[in-house]
């Protein structure tokens, strides 16, 4: 009896994921526990083991397919068995005839679908009215629909509507406009411009590298699904909201100290490696629970304060930046919070943390200061308001000539949700608090 | 109005009466000792047998009808089954003296017609002859299915008896193996080879194709008459009285002509009424005519009263000894001829009929003067057959009845057509589409002077051929070669390439058409060639229909498209349908040339594209260029198919203005069905149907000057066929496209379109493809034309409007969804 390999769904948001590599060949000999193909959502990536013994015996996705959740990817049983009843009957006969028109006619058709279903916006009577020529056009070019103004009959975005979006670089990418065809109207707006495949940039570039392109080696690198939403974020961040950072510092004699003593003898009263960082991050989610402005998310209409600190941890991985989100990060223990940090962190870097664990941040904490860094400017996350970067401890002089081990502080604070002195005094709260460590452990 | 024929006012107020002649009634009088000299005793049983035969025919199809079972045969036949028992004598004399050069032609209740001719024809007919038939046609599918289950094996002409009885109900069962592979049914059941030419659904339907039939035996000097079979219910119909007037009209006898029947014959054919008093229902006599009698009506068509005679239908002597003699006359060039052949359908008019309109003892009263019984009596007292030879045709007849039943409801020997299978089997004979320059080869064309000489050709020769001189400025009408003009010159070719080639129409000769297309032809064309007809529309194209079916060539004219409803039936239900109902075996090289007129109001000014473009079965075009009009007449009158060829009188003179060189001296085809871009454009297609075509090209020039917009203009030439392909490969560019024509927009082709480019470029359009037409109104005069038909601003305004909105541009038509929709809930 053959198996069908299904795309595993990855946390309740995700929808699809891209087949990255394929281990296994078609016909391999797969035992229990082998890797047969890796693959990625936007925010991790994963590698599927075989649950099963046998021969694979079809491949139904390619590597870089984009796979609905719960879709077959693979089959696996013995040579010449009868897999007929497995294979998904459209899908076969579709992939066979022409596998990138068919994928897109099966985009459009869904998306049809979604158009002529009630939509929030259609019930309020601001039903969408777009020609099919101009939104072909747009879906391919990634125009970003939101910002058109519509010239044609009636009030109806047409052609030349689109190729004026294009025209003045108001892009987007496919995925935010179907979503935004399809009534979620956030998908736009919120969504930072970002073509998939900028065709005009690309097209332009050469003609102004042309003369050292000639003489130089290089490799054009794919962007990968993470790359692409980092950057996206990051552009999101720094173009839309208005970010300063303020720099400080504190004497960081105690906490150096206290993490000598866990060092030393943490171990034996069964205590995680509670690390500077753990330390820092202990502080500001305390710190946080007295200055909530800094605990929010700015939504253009309001600010969300929260009541719980759901910190997002900045994680460096080989894939790119990730930030895992430690919930609820004022009511543990400094032990507690240790111990869950590292596994998050290690679930990040792994590339095996579900996406859920992911998203929900309300401030994130992000460390340079182990790479030697004194001082730097962390972009915020958006919608949060707030970046905390952890820099190095450097050595600074005393009035009385000795020395003292200074760590640095940048906060990052978007101000538009808060104005500078607030921001300040959080930070100088805790500095406070990390210098006084003991008094907060205490608290 | 031929100069020849000198109307004198003096003469024509001179006093004097109008003399008719008597009518005979049932005149027939010969007795027993007298007929046994003309018939031997074989010829009065075989004409015992063939009303036998006809009567077992139509009480099987009775039994089936109502019981479904015969003698044991069970079967359910939910088609019609319009019987005609009691009328076998009228049938039988009716063919007794015809041979299979005489052509019949019937009504709806027509099985014993054609029964009778088939039975006569197979006893004309050697074995020979008989054998290679039956062998031939449709591939001999019909013979293979009877061929070796005759009683007298190596009987010709009994197999060929069983043959006609079981095509003919495979015919009426719609089975393959009928004589139309059972596309024509009950209704339009015939067979060609032996003479029997298709009967129609329509009432009176036949008349005027059989005068097209008539005219083709007179115009091409063919043996043999024509036999026009209708009912007394008919006689009201306007088809039917204008073909009794078309078939005598004055000229035939006066300037047609000699051919082999003397000089200047009148048309061979017998107008015969089967008169059996009802329509359906309605009585004839007493109630719905005004004649009393059918034989009167000859005596108002021309001096000779037609040669009208009443007979009784129930003695097959009388009516033999009618037909013979009418027969003689037409051949001396006499006819036309009318009978009046009085009989009784004892059945109902169909199965379900209960018979309301009359009495059951009138009925019982017919019923005892049964003309099988009464012959058969009457020979058996007269010593010509005893008792015992009847009942031993009867009981032949019956097992051949019984034995051509069983296999007609055969569902393997005789399959129905196979829709599944072979889905396209209808489709594909809708159409002929063959190519025959000539449809009779090796025969000259009668024409009157070489056509080198002929006064038109000469003119035509020192005009210019393209709209413009060297320097690109357009020259004056009178210089050039006009739209009417590449008309001319294809008709006229064809006309000395194809002897069957004849046109006719009202004000064709000596005016030359009234739009002129056909001057010069007058003298080209000796009159049974090219003649006015009488003012009779269903007449003239009902009778081309005739002249098709009988292996000619025809164009028709109509002058006003609007003339179109005069001749409904003749286009819609006699040139549309006879090729796919013959399974393909007829042919319908007809060209039915209609003007669309302008300036002429609510009458004779109406585009009715849509109207024919509906109907399967014809082709529809309409060209607005002279190459187009020359080129598309070319293809058509080398075709088989019905063309409706629309023309538009606002251009007639206009010049070639795209193609290259002009309009080509030499032969050249435009296919029909290709639309042409007459102007490349990018920004928004223009499909135009007819003469609008100029009106959007203005359109798209102040759309280029003044607003920057590249407008595609798309010249669609063709309705019928159509090929989109270029349409779609426009609107892909464009993504935009407005279809313009002077026909009223609701229901018209334009609209037709749109939805299909809707259907088929959906992706690619930026709006909805808009359809532009008239205005549903009536035509009003010429000075309020312009808010009627679509003008090259309200072009613009639509494409403003409904399209692509223009910077800075006011429409001036409200073309709102609002106005929209308030015009369709007010029918307006």
């Amino acid at each position: 009896m053959a198996t069908a390999v299904i795309m595993p769904r990855q946390g309740q948001s995700v929808e699809s994921c891209i087949i990255t590599e394929w281990q296994k060949q078609k016909g391999d000999t797969v035992q229990v526990g082998d890797v047969l193909f890796s693959y990625e959502t936007d925010k991790s990536s994963f590698d599927e083991k075989s649950e099963v013994a046998g021969v694979l015996l079809e491949i139904l996705a390619e590597a870089g397919d984009d796979v609905p959740c719960l879709d077959t990817v693979c089959i696996i049983g013995e040579v010449g068995e009868d897999i007929s009843a497995l294979l998904p009957k459209q899908a076969e006969s579709v992939k066979e005839a022409e596998p990138d028109s068919a994928k897109e006619t099966v985009t459009e058709a869904k998306l049809e679908a979604e158009i002529i279903a009630p939509t929030v916006s259609e019930a309020d009577g601001e039903r969408l009215r777009i020609s099919p020529r101009a939104k072909n056009l747009a879906l391919r070019a990634g125009a970003d629909l939101s910002k058109a103004e519509a010239t044609g009959p009636m009030g109806r975005i047409i052609e030349r509507d689109v190729n004026k979006l294009l025209d003045n670089g108001a892009t987007a990418s496919r995925e935010a406009l179907e979503k935004w065809l399809a009534g979620d109207k956030s998908a736009l707006e919120a969504a930072p411009e970002i073509v998939e495949t900028p065709v005009a940039p690309v097209a332009a570039v050469p003609e102004n590298v042309s003369a050292v392109a000639e003489s130089n080696v290089y490799t054009d690198v794919k962007l990968t699904n993470i790359r692409k939403v980092i950057a996206k974020s990051m552009h999101a961040s720094l173009s839309n909201m208005a970010q300063l950072t303020l720099n400080s510092s504190f004497d960081a004699t105690e906490l150096l100290a206290f993490r000598a003593k866990v060092k030393d003898s943490g171990e034996a009263l069964g205590m995680a490696n509670i690390t500077i960082n753990d330390m820092v991050l202990f502080a500001t989610a305390k710190t946080l629970m007295q200055h909530k402005d800094c605990n929010a998310h700015w939504l253009d209409e309001f600010i969300r304060v929260f009541d719980d600190v759901n910190l997002g941890i900045a994680v460096d991985t080989e894939r790119g930046l990730m930030v895992p989100t430690l919930a609820a990060a004022q009511k543990l223990s400094l032990n507690e919070l240790s111990v869950k940090a590292k596994s998050l962190i290690k679930e990040t870097q792994s590339g095996a943390i579900s996406p859920d664990k992911l998203t929900g941040g309300t401030f994130t904490v992000t460390n340079l200061g182990s790479l030697g860094i004194e001082s730097f400017t962390p972009v915020i996350n958006p919608p949060q308001v707030c970046i905390l970067g952890v820099d190095c401890v450097t050595y600074r002089l005393k009035e009385d000539g000795s020395t003292y081990p200074a760590m640095g502080l940048s906060l990052t604070f978007d101000h538009r949700a808060l104005d500078g002195a607030p921001a300040a005094r959080f930070l100088k709260d805790l500095c406070k608090n990390l210098e006084q460590f003991g008094l907060l452990l205490a608290k | 109005m031929p100069k020849s024929q000198y109307i004198d006012p003096k003469k024509v107020f001179q006093p004097g009466y109008i003399h008719f002649e008597d009518i005979p009634v049932n005149q027939y009088s010969k007795t027993l000792d007298e007929e046994k000299a003309l018939y031997s005793k074989a010829d009065m049983l075989r004409i015992y047998r063939d009303m036998r035969i006809i009567r077992e025919f139509e009480t099987m199809l009775n039994e089936i009808k109502t019981k479904s079972v015969y003698n044991g045969v069970e079967y359910n036949n939910p088609g019609p089954a319009h019987l005609s028992l009691g009328q076998e004598a009228s049938a039988v004399g009716e063919a007794y003296s015809l041979d299979i050069n005489d052509f019949t032609f019937g009504s709806h209740r027509s099985h014993g017609e054609i029964l009778a001719k088939g039975l006569s024809s197979i006893h004309k007919l050697s074995d020979e002859e008989l054998y290679d038939i039956m062998k031939e046609f449709l591939g001999g599918s019909i013979l293979k299915v009877i061929e070796g289950k005759e009683e007298v094996k190596g009987n010709i002409k009994e197999l060929a008896i069983d043959f006609l009885l079981y095509g003919a109900l495979a015919e009426i069962f719609a089975r393959t193996t009928g004589f139309n592979r059972g596309l024509g049914g009950s209704m339009h059941a015939f067979f060609i080879p032996f003479g029997i030419f298709p009967n129609n659904a329509i009432v009176g339907g036949a008349a005027p194709v059989a005068l097209g039939a008539a005219i083709y035996k007179r115009a091409n000097k063919k043996k043999g008459i024509v036999v026009a079979n209708f009912g007394d219910g008919a006689c009201g119909r306007g088809p039917v009285l204008e073909s009794l007037n078309m078939s005598a009209m004055d000229q035939i006898r006066q300037l047609w002509g000699s051919t082999d029947n003397g000089n200047n014959p009148g048309l061979p054919i017998l107008f015969n009424v089967f008169d059996n008093f009802y329509g359906m229902g309605g009585q004839t006599m007493g109630e719905t005519m005004a004649f009393g009698m059918a034989a009167r009506m000859g005596a108002g068509v021309n001096p000779e009263q037609m040669h009208s005679e009443r007979v009784n239908g129930y003695d097959p002597f009388a009516v033999i000894d009618a037909v013979t003699r009418k027969k003689q006359l037409l051949i001396e060039g006499k006819g036309p001829a009318m009978l009046d052949v009085v009989t009784y359908r004892t059945t109902g008019h169909s199965p379900s009929d209960s018979s309301t309109y009359r009495t059951p003892e009138e009925i019982e009263e017919w019923k005892n003067m049964d003309p099988i019984k009464a012959y058969k009596e009457k020979l058996i007292l007269g010593g010509v057959a005893t008792s015992d030879e009847f009942d031993a045709i009867d009981e032949v007849i019956i097992r051949r009845m019984t034995k051509v039943c069983k296999l007609a409801v055969d569902e393997e020997a005789s399959p129905r057509m196979d829709l599944d299978k072979n889905p396209d089997a209808i489709a594909g004979i809708m159409f002929s589409n063959e190519k025959r320059p000539t449809m009779e080869e090796g025969r000259e064309p009668e024409v009157l002077m070489p056509k080198a000489d002929n006064p038109r050709v000469k003119s035509l020769a020192v005009k210019s051929r393209y709209a413009y001189d060297a320097d690109g400025k357009p020259l004056p009408k009178t210089k050039i070669f006009g739209l009417r003009d590449g008309l001319f010159e294809a008709i006229i070719d064809k006309f000395y390439e194809d002897p069957t080639l004849i046109a006719y129409g009202e004000d064709n000769r000596d005016w030359g058409g009234a739009y002129a297309v056909y001057r010069g032809l007058t003298e080209a064309l000796p009159y049974h060639r090219f003649f006015n007809a009488p003012i009779s529309e269903a007449a003239i194209v009902g009778s081309a229909v005739g002249y098709a079916m009988c292996g000619g060539r025809v164009i028709v004219e109509l002058m006003y498209a609007d003339f179109i409803g005069c001749a409904g039936d003749e286009i819609f239900n006699q040139v549309a349908k006879w090729q796919a109902m013959s399974a393909g075996i007829l042919k319908m090289p007809i060209i039915l040339r209609v003007s669309v007129g302008s300036k002429y109001g609510a009458q004779h000014s109406q585009d009715w594209t849509a109207l024919t473009a509906h109907i399967p079965g014809l082709k529809v075009v309409f060209p607005a260029t002279p190459y187009d009009a020359k080129g598309l007449m070319n293809e058509a009158l080398s075709g088989t198919d019905p063309v409706i060829f629309f023309e538009s009188q606002r251009i007639y003179d206009i010049g070639e203005q795209f193609h290259e060189g002009g309009v080509p001296t030499d032969y050249y085809e435009v296919k029909l069905g290709e639309p042409d871009v007459k102007r490349e454009g990018k920004d928004v297609t223009i499909l135009t149907i007819g003469a609008v075509l100029y009106r959007a090209l203005d359109a798209a020039k102040t759309l280029e000057e003044k607003y920057g917009i590249s407008a595609e203009v798309i010249d669609a030439r063709s309705i019928v066929p159509f090929n989109y392909e270029k349409v779609i490969e426009s609107v892909k560019k464009t993504g935009k496209i407005i279809i313009v024509g002077d026909a009223c927009e609701r229901g018209s082709v334009m609209k037709d379109m749109a939805a299909n480019i809707a259907e088929l470029a959906f992706d690619y359009l930026d709006a909805p493809p808009v359809a532009f037409g008239s205005r549903n109104w009536i035509t009003p005069s010429h000075e309020l034309e312009k808010s009627f038909f679509p003008q090259a601003d309200g072009i613009i305004d639509v494409i403003h409007e409904k399209i692509m909105p223009i910077p800075g541009y006011v429409a001036k038509l409200n073309v709102s969804d609002v106005e929209k929709i308030d015009r369709s809930k007010k029918g307006i």
